[in-house]
């Protein structure tokens, strides 16, 4: 009994000296995965930006670096000239700026003494000095190019048109979507529930079976082809998710505030813009968001519609890089930052409605 | 005169068969008007399409002459088309392999989010931010990332001594480097884990833990079922996405083919990554054979049917309804 009072104290403490050591070693190893998996997610990412602000000759370096070089450059008799490491004949390397190269020979001139003959040296001795350079104009220059002979279309034309179409299928969907779910959760009215399971099917139905006889009507029948309407008129009709979630978020607004303003005589159209619309901004903003992501990914239906680069979304435009016989990455890279940079933009502005709106995709559905 | 309608006195049953009361006929046509922006989307997008494209699928389309019906021929074509086959088999290797793979890496790093480590609310948008930048650019991104020679996957493994492969023309590492870039853009995936996870009671946890359980045991027999609810949820969803695969390898065929000649080949490396979607694609738009692909969509319709009802049936083994006690 004497042992057990001596010894369980100290035992006690080993115990939780252990479990605060172990507990340091699994957080740790914790760590160890999250930052190697983080490492996964982030590291493309910062790989776009680098590479959007690298040269054009630094894209293909090898191996490549993270960091965007460029050569050191150095102002000689009024001239910006690349700065090279050369290994003289005696084994001493000297700091030189390239003036001109032929076969394999440069014309290398000190810039310490720029009035000197210039040297000529062969290239194979030269190492370029390289120093880090951000090409933040690489930006411009993306959003500028002409990407089709003969036309005046660049990159500004596709994020003019990318957004007109965003804000389209944002307002098209707010004005069809709200009254149809307000019919669907604050209205009773015979047979709602068994239309509402029918709403909720059609997000079974996959787009390629309705896909062609939607292209033929749009194109043949209305002649609509290579404009936007195809893609912006649809969302004036509603569709399933959207009814879905406001019709989640209308449900929760209690009866009596209706009721209250149905014995004074409101109409429901009253009711339903001045009482519901008003308490229902968080689901507002965050059918904003997910409608504006949607449409800025769109990338089927421009395919499908649009044949005149003038009219093309910067999804669709981006892919004029590829189809160049060289891909100039650096420029690739811009354009798609400029792609990616108002969705981030938005994301970390509206982070909260973003979580939440996947949320209520994942458990209420 | 809302008023007075709401205080009368409701009808009998019986007299509601002979005809509804004037609120009741009000509502309907009350509801119907804000529902009729859906309605008429209903019929003009949804019904008249599945019709027309049903229709379609049991004629030949000629462009400038009315179509002929051909009868069940698009569908035997199809039965003997090699392509239409290699398409299913490509369509089924992603729903089988890359969907459970995706929901697997999700959970787990859902997991890992939700230990009580310092910094997680950093790693969570690190985790998500992929996921939100537009597929056309992040699919243009790992092309770049996947560069033979100077991309920057094979840079990294050259580093312990590994040759890269050629993720984007060898028929082998074509599917492979897509299902990579779907694990790069997971996040919402695990943010709908995360929120299950946040959701399971911590009450039943204790107990767990109380009666001895370890971390793994806790894990596999209370955080596994609790949210196998999510787990359905993705799945279907994921499935479904699936079959209906499309931005990304038509992208990735345009890599392939961007620096020899100008025409466009679907499916390359050698129809390694010709998805379903994609040969429909090809078929529609590329050959103007609307009726042979209205009878493709036709048959993926019947296949993603048949596959969310198989799962449904299927869940009913492992999901676990908090409420159905």
């Amino acid at each position: 009994m004497a042992e057990i009072t001596v010894h369980s104290p100290s035992h006690a403490q080993q115990r939780v000296r252990t479990l605060k050591l172990r507990r340091t070693w699994t957080g740790l190893a914790g760590h160890l995965v999250i930052w190697a998996l983080a490492l996964f997610f982030i590291t493309p990412v910062v790989w776009m930006f680098f590479t959007a602000l690298k040269a054009d000759q630094d894209v293909f370096r090898f191996p490549p670096t993270l960091w965007p070089y460029d050569n050191l450059q150095v102002m000689v008799n009024g001239q910006a000239l690349p700065v090279y490491d050369v290994t003289i004949d005696d084994g001493q390397t000297q700091r030189l700026a390239l003036l001109d190269v032929a076969e394999g020979h440069g014309d290398f001139v000190d810039p310490v003494r720029p009035t000197a003959e210039p040297v000529n040296l062969r290239m194979k001795f030269a190492e370029p000095v390289l120093t880090i350079d951000f090409q933040w104009h690489n930006f411009l220059n993306a959003m500028n190019r002409g990407v089709r002979p003969g036309l005046n279309v660049n990159f500004w034309t596709y994020s003019i048109n990318s957004l007109i179409l965003a804000v389209s299928v944002i307002v098209g969907t707010l004005l069809s979507c709200t009254p149809v779910a307000y019919g669907f959760s604050r209205i009773r009215w015979p047979g709602r529930d068994l239309v509402f399971i029918l709403v909720l099917s059609t997000m079974m139905l996959p787009f390629q079976v309705t896909m062609i006889p939607i292209f033929l009507f749009f194109t043949e029948t209305l002649k609509w082809g290579d404009t936007l309407l195809p893609i912006i008129v649809p969302s004036f009709f509603a569709n399933a998710f959207d009814i879905f979630l406001l019709r989640q978020f209308f449900r929760t607004i209690p009866e009596e505030l209706l009721d209250a303003a149905r014995v004074d005589g409101a109409s429901e159209f009253f009711i339903f813009l001045k009482i519901v619309l008003p308490l229902s901004k968080p689901i507002l903003a965050t059918i904003t968001i997910f409608t504006f992501l949607w449409a800025w990914n769109l990338f089927l239906e421009p395919l499908l519609y649009l044949n005149n680069p003038e009219h093309f979304t910067l999804a669709l435009g981006l892919q004029d890089y590829q189809s160049q016989h060289k891909v100039i990455w650096n420029q690739m890279m811009a354009a798609s930052v400029v792609f990616t940079l108002p969705v981030i933009v938005a994301f970390f502005f509206a982070q909260r409605t973003f979580i939440e709106g996947i949320k209520l995709t994942g458990t209420k559905g | 005169m809302n008023a007075q309608s709401s205080a009368a006195p409701l009808r009998p049953v019986a007299a509601k068969r002979r005809g509804w009361s004037a609120r009741t006929r009000r509502n309907f046509v009350t509801g119907l008007l804000f529902i009729s922006p859906w309605l008429i989307g209903f019929f003009l997008f949804i019904l008249y399409p599945m019709l027309a494209s049903l229709y379609t699928s049991f004629t030949e389309f000629h462009l400038k002459a009315p179509s002929e019906w051909v009868g069940l021929a698009n569908y035997a074509e199809m039965f003997a088309d090699k392509r239409f086959w290699v398409a299913l088999y490509n369509t089924s290797f992603m729903v089988v392999i890359a969907v459970p793979l995706i929901l697997f890496c999700s959970f787990i790093c859902a997991v890992l989010l939700n230990l009580k480590l310092w910094g997680q609310s950093i790693y969570r948008v690190i985790f998500f931010l992929p996921s939100i930048v537009p597929i056309v650019a992040s699919t243009m991104l790992w092309i770049w990332i996947f560069n033979t020679n100077n991309g920057l996957l094979n840079t990294f493994l050259g580093y312990f001594g590994l040759p890269g492969p050629n993720w984007l023309t060898d028929p082998t590492w074509s599917k492979p480097s897509l299902i990579i870039l779907a694990l790069w853009g997971m996040g919402s995936t695990i943010v709908i884990y995360l929120s299950g996870l946040q959701d399971v009671p911590l009450s039943l946890l204790e107990a767990a833990e109380l009666d001895g359980a370890s971390w793994w045991q806790r894990l596999w027999h209370v955080t596994i079922p609790m949210i196998s609810p999510i787990t359905l949820f993705n799945l279907v969803l994921g499935v479904i996405a699936m079959f209906q695969y499309f931005v990304q390898p038509f992208i990735f065929a345009e890599a392939q083919t961007s620096s020899g000649g100008s025409d466009r080949i679907l499916g390359s490396p050698l129809d390694s990554t010709l998805f379903y979607s994609i040969y429909l694609y090809d078929k529609a738009f590329v050959r103007l054979k609307f009726g042979y692909a209205s009878a493709m969509a036709w048959v993926l319709f019947v296949i993603i049917l048949i596959c969310t009802l198989l799962i449904m049936r299927w869940s009913e083994q492992w999901t676990h309804y908090e409420d159905a006690r």
